[in-house]
């Protein structure tokens, strides 16, 4: 195990350094050593895993201890790998996603050859970071990962750098996450302080302990600080601005990075540090209501735009957003089922997508495609797969965890939570099936040069579509048995998979919420939440039915694009509110490209006029000074001799007025 | 005419001379000496201004000439005779030759035509009187002690210091003048024109 | 007036202010140099009557005027000779003319 652990992060790593080196020269078989590398690690991977979830960790945890990095005196860090239930569960979806897609570009980035190596070193880089992020176990190589997985989404984004909007996009992901960075730091360094320790479990212990000791810096504020950075890395308002622009990067980016693995980062963040949370209870309000509020906000984004990829994205936020809505009310383990679940059915949509945009020759607008079920079988039948399971409709995969989500808000008194979480999932089953609807259903409006081209992908990309299709729709059942809510259906008892998973996790957490498992009660409140759930959720799906067309089966409808926009029409502040993404970034540019770019000026002004001017000041003085005192040397003898003399008198005479004294 | 001009001049100066020395003794009580003294000061006083103020180089040379005169008085009233006869001999003699001999020298044609003084000479001036002035009051706010009479030094007295307790100083200067006299005809050699 | 110590050093130090002037404010060289005559025999006529005021320094007092003299004599040569050297080069007596140390 000692060998094993470290070998999941350094293969990946190692596949990063080779392809760098020498992924140029070979071509187009450059992906060989980067997806071995990866399968490796994800195989490993499944073995330290199966070893964790099965008891096999005497307590709970295994740690593997690297060398010392920072031995100061004081202030002593060292690199170590830590494995728990938690960091199990996330390397489930990491290794194995990433796996997924690494094999997926195989085929989707075949046709640009030069960037070849360069996008597997990248994504290896990126694994290496992410799989360091989830096994560090003291803050400060959580942040150097946090980082590195930062720098990774940066290159990966602007990975086609010469396009000016993939500049900008990567650009503005970079600059975005750095706010959140900066609390995330602060919020390590008042951990630093307030405990004297950078390791996680060390530090959260002190932090929670019974005694009732008045830190430095309030555990509430660290909490929120740490918050602070999971917002940048998983996009929550306001920083949720640089997701859906980082749908500039190749789609096998987007679903790796931007749907699977990097944006959970926060979430994993947030959870690993649940008992500093507990501790807060303001912070977790605000944790709860950040979340909802994204969730809500980007759902409604998502209803009227174009682009496929962008309405994945806001999805994307709206996902993350119950998910930390999950963690800000307590249902800790909520969010972890969500994050497992969403990160295979979201990676398997972006993946679809990227299927899709293929097949139609780099078309990303809705509006010119339609149609395409026949042409594309593969794509057609796991994206519906997908968006059935992000609907929420039982019993695929989306439903349990979206469901625990919101049934625990309820019972937990977030009932304002539960409620928005309420019309989020109508807006979520309405878009997604708005999606299906506009790209496979009713005529086709691709483009007349393109329609005859329009080809499945080659299997190297629908394969993983449909490895990734089947957790989409068992996952939730297998990691919610026999705990409920089929459970007690079906008269079981116990707590769930994950949740036995997760209990030796957040008992602590637990405990200092005073929470304890409350009893199902299908037949009761818990019943009425599901139904509820199932309800709202086909009712959006159906109502996008109704105006976008559906051909399931036997169910036919067409799409009704007149009324579409008649109802566009009846309310059109919210239509072009949500069509300019209710005008954040238009913000955030008056803000901080025009304002702050007075300010810039303003300051480059002062520095070249003021300050400059006082150091030049200087030298002119200087040199005027020097100039008018040079006027003494005059180079005649008696001007000299005239100094002399006033010298001698004024020496004698004041020889003489001293001595008079 | 131009006799009797100089002949004014010369009574006018005698005239000038001579009233504080007939003002000292009439009035001053004071004794030949005295009146001597006050005769010889305004003498050298007098052409001691004119040597610094006069257009012509050469009547300041003159005016120079006078000066020392008046001044080996002075040493004979001070009671050093010997010091007198040096400074005519070596002053007068040797030194204001030379000066006369350098004037002629570094004469050029439009010399007179020019100004006199330098554009600073108004301070200097200022400096000048500042000096004196300061040089008075620090002689006259000094003690000198025991300020006897002067005395009058006999020759063989100052010979026998001279050539004994003084030996030294009295052979460097020679080695000294030695020196200035190669130096100097060195340095005013004329340039060997190449042939 | 003749038997004040006071009255001879009023006098040297008034001869030596006008040679000082002499030498700052007149532009030929050779004035220069006799105002500094003028000023060496100032300090003579100190050095004189110092010596026959003060019983301590009888006969010092002249001889140390004599070796003055010598020396004068011997810097007015030098200095002299400088002048006509000078002369030969620059073509003028004047001082404010000799600038060539001029910036």
């Amino acid at each position: 195990m000692d060998t094993l652990i470290p070998l999941i992060a350094a293969l990946p790593m190692a596949g990063f350094v080779i392809t760098a080196a020498i992924g140029r020269r070979l071509g187009r078989r450059a992906f060989w050593i980067p997806v071995l590398a990866v399968a490796a690690s994800w195989a490993i991977a499944m073995v330290v895993v199966v070893t964790a979830l099965t008891g096999g960790f005497a307590e709970g945890s295994y740690t593997v201890r690297l060398w010392d990095w920072i031995p100061a005196g004081g202030f002593h860090v060292e690199v170590a790998f830590v494995v728990d239930n938690l960091t199990a569960c996330l390397l489930i979806v990491v290794t194995t996603i990433g796996l997924l897609v690494h094999v997926y570009s195989i085929g989707y980035m075949a046709h640009d050859p030069a960037g070849y190596w360069r996008f597997f070193a990248y994504l290896n880089l990126f694994m290496f970071s992410m799989l360091l992020l989830v096994l560090a176990d003291n803050w400060l190589t959580v942040f150097v990962a946090w980082e590195l997985v930062g720098l990774c989404s940066y290159l990966l984004i602007g990975f086609w750098y010469r396009k000016n909007s993939a500049a900008l996009a990567s650009k503005k992901a970079f600059l975005v996450n750095r706010v959140g960075d900066v609390g995330f730091a602060l919020g390590i360094m008042a951990v630093w302080v307030d405990t004297g320790t950078l390791n996680i479990q060390e530090s959260i212990h002190i932090l929670t302990s019974e005694t009732l000791v008045a830190f430095p810096i309030p555990v509430g504020l660290i909490a929120l600080l740490i918050f602070a950075g999971a917002m940048g890395k998983s996009a929550q308002f306001p920083l949720h601005v640089w997701l859906p622009d980082a749908m500039e990067g190749p789609t096998p980016v987007s679903a790796l990075i931007h749907a699977a693995t990097m944006v959970n980062a926060g979430v994993y963040l947030v959870a690993r540090a649940n008992p500093i949370f507990a501790s807060a209870p303001e912070t977790m309000v605000v944790v709860a209501g950040i979340g909802i509020f994204t969730a809500i906000l980007a759902a409604s984004i998502a209803m009227t735009q174009t682009d496929i990829k962008r309405v994945l994205a806001y999805s994307t936020l709206s996902q993350l957003g119950y998910m930390f809505a999950a963690l800000g009310v307590g249902a800790w383990t909520a969010a972890i089922f969500h994050l497992m679940t969403h990160g295979f059915f979201k990676g398997l949509l972006f993946l679809g997508s990227g299927s899709v945009i293929h097949a139609v020759h780099e078309e990303q607008d809705m509006r010119k495609m339609g149609g395409l079920a026949k042409k594309i079988p593969h794509t057609y039948w796991t994206m519906l797969i997908g968006a059935i399971a992000i609907a929420g409709i039982p019993p695929l995969a989306g439903f349990f965890s979206k469901d625990e989500i919101l049934g625990e808000a309820y019972k937990l008194g977030f009932q304002w939570v539960w409620a928005i979480g309420v019309v989020v999932a109508i807006m979520t089953a309405f878009y997604m099936f708005r999606l299906i609807g506009l790209t496979f259903w009713g005529e086709s409006r691709v483009e007349v040069a393109v329609e005859p081209t329009i080809h499945e992908s080659p299997r190297v990309m629908t394969i993983p579509l449909w490895l990734l299709a089947i957790p989409s729709i068992v996952l939730g059942l297998i990691l919610a048995w026999p705990g409920p809510p089929l459970g007690p259906l079906l008269g079981l008892e116990g707590p769930g998979l994950l949740a036995g998973w997760l209990e030796p996790v957040y008992e602590h957490g637990f405990e200092i919420l005073g929470h304890h498992e409350a009893e199902f009660a299908i037949f009761g409140i818990d019943g009425v939440l599901i139904l509820v759930s199932v309800a709202v959720a086909t009712g959006g799906m159906l109502a996008a039915w109704r105006l976008f067309g559906v051909e399931i089966g036997p169910l036919r409808g067409r799409a009704e694009p007149a009324q579409v926009k008649a109802i566009s029409a009846r309310v059109p502040f919210l239509y072009r509110a949500s069509l300019n993404k209710w005008w954040f970034d238009d913000l955030n540019h008056l803000l901080f490209i025009v304002i702050g770019g007075r300010v810039a000026a303003f300051a480059w002004w002062f520095d070249a006029k003021v300050v400059d001017g006082i150091v030049n000041g200087i030298g002119t003085v200087a040199r005027l000074s020097g100039g008018g005192l040079a006027r003494v040397q005059t180079g005649h003898v008696q001007n000299y001799a005239l100094g002399i003399a006033v010298g001698l008198i004024v020496m004698v005479g004041s020889y003489l007025v001293i001595a008079g004294r | 005419m131009r006799a009797w001009l100089y002949l004014l001049a010369a009574a006018v100066a005698g005239a000038v001379i001579t009233t504080p020395a007939l003002l000292v003794y009439a009035f001053a009580g004071g004794t030949v000496d005295d009146a001597l003294f006050a005769a010889l000061a305004t003498l050298m006083l007098v052409s001691g201004l004119a040597v610094v103020t006069m257009r012509d180089i050469i009547r300041c040379g003159l005016a120079m000439i006078v000066c020392f005169l008046a001044l080996a008085g002075i040493y004979v009233v001070a009671g050093a005779p010997l010091v007198a006869a040096a400074q005519v001999i070596v002053y007068i003699g040797a030194i204001s030759v030379l000066i006369l001999f350098a004037i002629m020298l570094t004469q050029s044609k439009d010399a007179p035509a020019r100004l006199v003084f330098q554009t600073q000479a108004v301070p200097a001036a200022v400096a000048a009187v500042v000096l004196a002035v300061l040089i008075g009051l620090g002689v006259s706010s000094t003690d000198w002690g025991e300020a006897s009479r002067r005395a009058r030094l006999a020759t063989d007295a100052l010979a026998g210091v001279l050539f004994d307790q003084y030996v030294l100083p009295f052979e460097v200067v020679s080695v000294l003048l030695l020196a200035a006299v190669i130096g100097g005809v060195f340095i005013a050699k004329r340039e060997r024109e190449p042939d | 007036m003749a038997d004040s110590l006071d009255a001879y050093l009023i006098l040297a130090g008034t001869l030596f202010a006008i040679g000082t002037f002499g030498f700052l404010a007149r532009r030929n060289a050779i004035s220069m140099l006799m105002s500094i005559e003028l000023m060496l025999n100032a300090v003579n006529l100190a050095i004189v009557a110092f010596g026959s005021f003060i019983p301590a320094l009888k006969a010092d007092g002249s001889v140390i005027a004599l070796m003055v003299m010598a020396v004068a004599a011997a810097e007015a040569t030098v200095g002299l000779a400088i002048v006509i050297a000078i002369y030969r080069n620059r073509k003028t007596p004047l001082v404010d003319e000799y600038d060539a140390m001029r910036r």
